[in-house]
């Protein structure tokens, strides 16, 4: 089908681009690392506290340094996608005789394989920091998938904040949509820990609860009252996600 | 306009958001073979014209038939059938030459190998060869002009759209792009170029359309438009021999030469008049006899054939010359300081 193909073809244009950038493949792995190391051993202590599910604070930091790097992964995008649309590449690309979801698709794709190879890394780099999966090699395949999908899923954030807004101040700021997505979340303290307007913040909050379900896999095990919720949300906003990008990116190429 | 036509225009409307008629009801077609333009100066309606012609702008109302393919029922053979050179020359700067144009290649149904081989010619045909390792965003203006030009022909469309081919470019790289368009012209392509600069339309183009406020205003081969001013054009300076006769001078002078018979029409430009006359050699000794024995010297004068500005200026009454020097370019400017690009 000349659909995949041409999708394909783009695909790989988009790899390209962001491989000839080793600042945005390297950067995410930098601040992963720089995480665990930030907040690994300073906040190890709160395990101690009464009711902390974990006595080891970083395998409970890894569930939040992945879903961090994919929200932001999301205003990455965001970028990329701008710059396509300013430089005049992206109405190039319109031009061609081509089904122009190609476009689209491949976007999404290579978002999807920038957020597997840095979810890769952070496990590694986690790894070397003791971490272990209580749910074994199929629990790492699962917070695998869910992570990169879940980097579809911003990524398709990005595409809408670029394609409705065309503005390079708009899209340079989006991080601050993306900030109290990943940051009302139990990403520090588990969620009967937190009191007031923070607690109902976090309740509301999707990604918090992809959060809970990726750091149950790791630190828990297959403790499924925590997981289904996590991969429900997952399914619903990666659906809604995607659906409104479509919608979004059809209007403007229409 | 005929159905051998390769482009046809019929009442073409454009009105944005906010009520702007960016186009308001044209007519045109193009035939196959024919080097054609679209002349006049920033905001007169031609990026709007060329967007919607390539499928990239929809119209408002009218009809439009690229390549015998109507672009809102077909668009897709519409795409297959033109390359379009815009304006704001969209190249990714992180891709080598090379690589930019293979993707071009394969995007528009060539093979791989065909891409290849046909990527080489093209490289060579625009003296990109030595170059095409590097990346895009490093090459000169000149360049990246080339090869968005050949990015555009890779597929050897029959009909090349060209939004402002050589705007911004040095004296050398403009010749250089004339002679390969003329040169691609006498292959068979047909060409449709929107200019501000009448040089360029005099040089390349067949038959222009000039275009103002979105609206034809003429149109025909540039030696016909000019031959409808009929005769030359003279432009005299002039200053009062008596400071207190100063006030009023060039309305004077104006009114003094413009009753003459052999002046077509007269209108003051800057500190002097323009005149169009059907005999420049019986007008000079005469003119200035006539100026003298009114206490008003002619400081300079010099007789030109007409130009396509004097055409504009017939139709419109304004000077593209005095349109981009009075706020087209400097608007461009500061448009372009501010990252917003061109405004049509």
């Amino acid at each position: 089908m000349a659909i995949v193909r041409q999708t394909y073809y783009i695909y790989l244009r988009n790899l390209r681009t962001w491989l000839s950038q080793p600042m945005a493949v390297i950067s995410p792995i930098l601040s992963a690392a720089l995480m665990f190391l930030i907040f690994g051993a300073p906040l190890g202590g709160i395990t101690q506290i009464q009711g902390f599910p974990t006595d080891d604070y970083n395998a409970f930091l890894t569930a939040m340094i992945l879903v961090m790097t994919m929200t932001f992964s999301g205003s990455d995008m965001a970028m990329v996608v701008l710059t396509d649309i300013l430089s005049g590449y992206f109405d190039k690309l319109l031009l061609a005789p081509i089904n122009r979801f190609s476009i689209l698709f491949g976007t999404l794709l290579v978002a999807g394989t920038r957020a597997l190879g840095q979810v890769l890394v952070i496990l590694a780099i986690a790894m070397l920091f003791g971490v272990s999966f209580k749910t074994g090699l199929l629990g790492i395949v699962t917070v695998i998938l869910t992570a990169t999908i879940f980097g579809m899923g911003t990524a398709c954030i990005g595409i809408i904040i670029a394609i409705k807004t065309k503005s390079t101040q708009v899209t340079m700021n989006s991080w601050l949509l993306f900030m109290p997505l990943a940051f009302i979340t139990s990403a520090f303290m588990p969620k009967e820990l937190l009191s007031g307007w923070f607690k109902v913040a976090v309740t509301i909050n999707p990604v918090d609860y992809v959060l809970v379900g990726v750091r149950t896999i790791i630190i828990q095990g297959w403790e499924w009252e925590s997981i289904l919720p996590g991969l429900w949300a997952l399914t619903a906003m990666t659906t809604i996600l995607l659906i409104t990008a479509t919608w979004v990116y059809r209007r403007a190429t229409a | 306009m005929s159905s051998t036509d390769i482009v046809l225009v019929r009442n073409l409307l454009k009105v944005y958001k906010g009520g702007t008629r960016a186009v308001d009801g044209i007519d045109f077609a193009v035939q196959p073979g024919e080097f054609f333009g679209l002349l006049g100066p920033n905001g007169a309606g031609k990026t709007t014209t060329i967007k919607i012609l390539s499928t990239l702008l929809k119209k408002t109302s009218g009809e439009v038939r690229v390549a015998g393919y109507d672009i809102d029922r077909d668009p897709l053979s519409v795409r297959k059938s033109i390359g379009f050179a815009m304006q704001s020359v969209g190249l990714d700067d992180l891709s080598t030459g090379r690589d930019f144009l293979m993707l071009q290649g394969l995007l528009y149904g060539l093979s791989a190998a065909e891409a290849r081989s046909r990527v080489e010619e093209l490289l060579d045909l625009v003296g990109l060869a030595s170059v095409a390792k590097r990346k895009v965003g490093t090459y000169s203006g000149g360049m990246r002009r080339r090869i968005d030009l050949v990015a555009a022909l890779i597929h050897r469309p029959p009909l090349l759209l060209l939004d402002e081919p050589t705007t911004g470019l040095d004296p050398q790289s403009r010749l250089a792009i004339w002679d390969y368009l003329a040169h691609l012209n006498e292959q068979g392509v047909t060409i449709l170029l929107t200019t501000q600069m009448m040089e360029e339309a005099d040089r390349l183009c067949r038959r222009i359309a000039i275009i103002d406020r979105g609206l034809i205003v003429a149109e025909g081969s540039p030696d016909a438009l000019k031959a409808d001013i009929g005769g030359d054009v003279i432009h005299v300076t002039v200053a009062s021999k008596d400071e207190a006769l100063t006030d009023g001078m060039l309305e004077k002078a104006r009114s003094l030469v413009g009753s003459r018979s052999y002046v077509r029409e007269a209108t003051i430009s800057g500190d002097g008049l323009t005149l169009k006359t059907a005999d420049s050699s019986a007008a000079v000794p005469d003119l200035i006899r006539v100026l003298d024995e009114n206490q008003i010297s002619a400081t300079s004068i010099s007789v030109d054939s007409p130009t396509l500005d004097d055409v504009f200026l017939l139709h419109t009454g304004r000077s593209i010359r005095a349109e981009e020097t009075s706020g087209g370019e400097s608007d461009l400017a500061v448009r372009s300081m501010l990252g917003l690009g061109r405004r049509e």
